[in-house]
């Protein structure tokens, strides 16, 4: 079955059908809301949000693009907005914690490279951090980013490469590991 | 410094960032279906978007705003002459009447879907607490203005006032006691039949709010 033959049945509402794009499209949907947020409940919520979304919209789908990106599309969206929902929810349970004197607790030893670099990876801004997640991590094309984030495939690059100093500035010290 | 080292040691470190299990395709699958079997049934709640609760809130209180002011003035800063222009003027009951007419709408579609939701037995979603939350501080605002002097307005702005404020407190995992509670109020006190007819059809504030 091809993808607008698929489109046709599951505008016509078949089961079978929506089954079907769910099990094409669902792994990457999912390993993307993963990278995003870091968390498998979160994960799992705007994977399905996101396919809760796509039945109900279908109709709007006009085909300009292949069914993937428009996907793709919704999942950026869905996830980028629910976590930013979490971060205001956590920002403020933090404040209280802290205000509490619960929170702050000892530093740990001296982390590693990989602690180092998911924590440079957090602080990146949004978008940076989509763009890299997509590219460096899930193999995303710029076209496809750029589709994806309703950008230039010009700006996809310039976000990767902007992205790729300020991780390279935020590990400057670990470089000196490597003299030899 | 090596710098393709650090950089393929970056590269390698950058794949283990938040690396996805397995995809748990069929618990997904059957979420997905038991959440669109659950919109299906749900009653629909009207959720303003944020923008507009605030342009509608904030038109509201522009224009009570303004009412109140036309009141305060006509009764004591005024010369004769511009008050009695001012009472003259058509405007001004309308004024308020018409921020009476936007509330009382609002209040309605909160208080109906509030009544369909505990029928259908689901739990009170949080945005709809918060416009109830609202709804009751812009009818304290009317109560405090000229619309809560006008005797036909009054009792029913009081009543709502009860009623939202109880819902208001209510908690996300409602007791059925206090929702049946809040529901005898409602019809003891016929409040949904006079939201409905406070401005009938086809009267100024009624039109205004139309051509709004």
């Amino acid at each position: 079955m091809d993808e607008s033959e698929l489109i046709s049945r599951v505008r016509a509402g078949e089961p079978a059908a929506e089954r079907t794009l769910y099990d094409a499209h669902v792994d990457r949907v999912y390993r993307l809301a993963f990278r995003l947020a870091g968390d498998d409940e979160l994960a799992r919520d705007f994977t399905q949000e996101t396919f809760i979304r796509a039945f109900e919209r279908i109709g709007t789908f006009r085909g300009e693009s292949r069914l993937s990106t428009w996907l793709h599309a919704i999942a950026t969206t869905v996830s980028l907005n629910g976590l930013r929902k979490v971060k205001r929810f956590r920002t403020r349970e933090t404040a209280l914690e802290a205000a509490d004197g619960v929170a702050g607790g000892v530093r740990s030893a001296e982390p590693d490279l990989k602690t180092r670099l998911r924590d440079a990876i957090d602080a990146l801004p949004d978008k940076y951090r989509t763009v890299v997640v997509m590219h460096d991590m899930e193999g995303y094309t710029h076209e496809e980013i750029a589709a994806a984030l309703d950008m230039e495939v010009g700006t996809s690059k310039a976000q990767l490469s902007r992205a790729r100093a300020k991780l390279r500035e935020s590990l400057a010290d670990f470089a000196g590991e490597w003299v030899s | 410094m090596n710098d393709d080292r650090f950089e393929q040691q970056i590269n390698e470190a950058v794949r283990d960032y938040h690396r996805p299990p397995e995809t748990p395709r069929d618990e997904m699958w059957a979420a997905i279906e038991a959440e669109r079997r659950r919109r299906r049934t749900a009653p629909r709640i009207v959720v303003l978007r944020p923008v507009w609760r605030w342009g509608i809130g904030m038109a509201a209180v522009l224009v009570l705003g303004i009412a109140i002011g036309r009141q305060l003035q006509s009764g004591t800063g005024g010369t004769p002459a511009s008050t009695a222009a001012a009472s003259s003027r058509p405007g001004d009951g309308l004024a308020y009447q018409l921020a009476a007419a936007q509330v009382l709408t609002r209040a309605e579609i909160v208080l109906t879907s509030f009544r369909a939701d505990a029928r259908a037995g689901g739990r009170t979603d949080s945005q709809f607490l918060d416009q109830a939350r609202d709804l009751l501080g812009s009818t304290r605002l009317l109560l405090d203005s000229p619309a809560g002097q006008d005797p036909r307005l009054k009792p029913l702005l009081e009543d709502l006032e009860v009623i939202l404020a109880q819902i208001a407190v209510l908690s996300a995992s409602r007791d059925t006691a206090d929702v049946e509670l809040i529901n005898q109020g409602i019809d003891q006190r016929s409040v949904l039949t006079r939201l409905q007819t406070a401005f009938p059809a086809g009267s100024a504030p009624a039109r205004a709010q139309g051509a709004i």
